[in-house]
């Protein structure tokens, strides 16, 4: 046996392993996140301060979501903004929160395919965070982070806000039984 | 060409569990959803019944030409299966997501990397060079479509798309059979086809029993109805459009004025 086939039995062995152990993974992780039930998924939000969140959100949307351009609009000092939002871990927190957001309405979604529409609004708002957070964390590395924190943070933070909001009003308009739980989580 | 018991049992037991699949993709109307799976199966039915008469009529180069054009042709709609799958998962509102896009790339170019690197290491033995290009072929497309089923399964789960239940029951079955796939082509090209073809037709057959649990597990999971779904209350079907075109605007103008 040459030293090529030696490297072939080893590379396939790999490969095979490797593309199993993946795949396992992913199919678990993907039965375990349809199965959650519904105090699972409220348990695994994380606290966030929901009139600090509101707060600067609302400084430069209104509450339909429309961008504000009146003469009290963007008025947070970047300072404030870093404060109100916890910094760069408060918005890791909000990023963790996305992933619960949608599945919350893919839970909804398991009864009511329609609700597709609206998870996959919620899904490209929580990949626009995901940038935003992104972005930031480079910055971090670059000792750039103070400068760009409010042009990252502030619209990731509305889009966290207008995110929960919109779950909201999908299961108060639904009158599902569970809202109740769902606004003291949020 | 000398067919043994077992060849012709593999060809009558693939010949009828592809009529029997074809009868509840009709039956239970699934090809309106998988048009090309269908194609695929019709196919394959085809394929057999033609590959046996011109075993039993034809020469030994008719055999030949008809075998790897047909195998093409399944390569070439084998393909096109993994387009319809990733298009019912990767559409879900009928346009391409488009944060799935640079995964979709990374994966292709990945996959032929992978692909083309193990292919290169293959160092099959055989008496012609038809008989090595077949080999490493058929091992690199194996390698590929194992790669883009795994990668099909990652980029749903990381960009929260749901599967629908029959696509994930095609997906894992071709997913699986494509795995196996790679170890017996690994193993044709590691026995090679000398003197002695025994293994390489043990390993075959061995690729082609998968091949119809595949089809079985196919023919239960299609045939099986998927789990009911309860009509959605007018009001929030209707908040739900109204919601889809009053945020997207929205969305768009605040990307716009707070990013570069």
């Amino acid at each position: 046996m040459n030293i090529r086939t030696i490297l072939f039995i080893c590379a396939v062995s790999i490969f095979i392993v490797t593309l199993t152990a993946i795949a396992s993974y992913y199919l678990r992780r993907a039965r375990r996140s349809s199965k959650r039930d519904w105090e699972q998924l409220l348990h695994r939000l994380k606290n966030v301060d929901r009139n600090s969140i509101a707060e600067v959100a609302l400084d430069i949307i209104d509450e339909s979501g429309q961008r504000r351009s009146d003469e009290g609009s963007a008025l947070l000092e970047p300072s404030e903004v870093w404060r109100l939002v916890g910094g760069l871990d408060g918005l890791e927190v909000l990023e963790a929160n996305c992933a619960v957001l949608i599945d919350l309405v893919f839970y909804l979604q398991q009864w009511y395919p329609e609700a597709l529409t609206a998870a996959e609004q919620l899904r490209l708002n929580a990949r626009e965070i995901e940038w935003n957070i992104g972005r930031l964390r480079s910055a971090q590395k670059t000792g750039k982070l103070e400068s760009v924190f409010v042009m990252y943070a502030q619209p990731a933070v509305a889009t966290y806000y207008l995110m929960t909001q919109r779950v909201l009003a999908i299961y108060e308009q639904g009158r599902f039984a569970m809202l109740p739980d769902l606004r003291d989580a949020l | 060409m000398q067919l043994t018991g077992l060849d012709l049992l593999l060809w009558v037991a693939g010949l009828g569990t592809h009529l029997f699949l074809l009868g509840v993709l009709f039956i239970r109307r699934r090809f309106t959803t998988f048009p090309i799976f269908t194609a695929l199966i019709i196919a394959n039915v085809g394929r057999t019944a033609t590959l046996y008469l011109v075993q039993t009529h034809g020469s030994r180069a008719s055999y030949f030409y008809t075998f790897w054009s047909l195998g093409l042709l399944d390569t070439v709609l084998q393909l096109a299966v993994v387009y319809e799958m990733y298009s019912l998962t990767f559409r879900p509102l009928g346009a391409w997501v488009r944060d799935v896009r640079g995964g979709f790339v990374r994966l292709v170019i990945v996959s032929v990397a992978v692909a083309a690197g193990l292919t290169w290491l293959a160092t099959p033995h055989a008496r012609r060079w038809m008989q090595v290009v077949v080999i490493k072929g058929n091992f690199f497309s194996s390698v590929c479509f194992s790669e883009l089923f795994v990668g099909m399964v990652v980029l749903a789960v990381k960009s929260g798309l749901p599967w629908k239940t029959y696509v994930a029951r095609i997906s894992q079955g071709l997913g699986v059979y494509s795995l196996v796939d790679v170890l017996v082509e690994a193993g044709h090209s590691y026995f090679g086809v000398g003197h002695n073809t025994q293994r390489y037709t043990t390993l075959s057959h061995f690729r082609m029993a998968t091949y119809l649990v595949c089809v079985a597990y196919w023919i239960i999971m299609l045939w099986r109805n998927a789990p009911p779904s309860r009509k959605l209350p007018e009001n929030l079907r209707g908040h739900l459009i109204q919601l889809q075109s009053m945020v997207n605007p929205a969305l768009v103008r605040i990307r716009q004025e707070r990013t570069p």
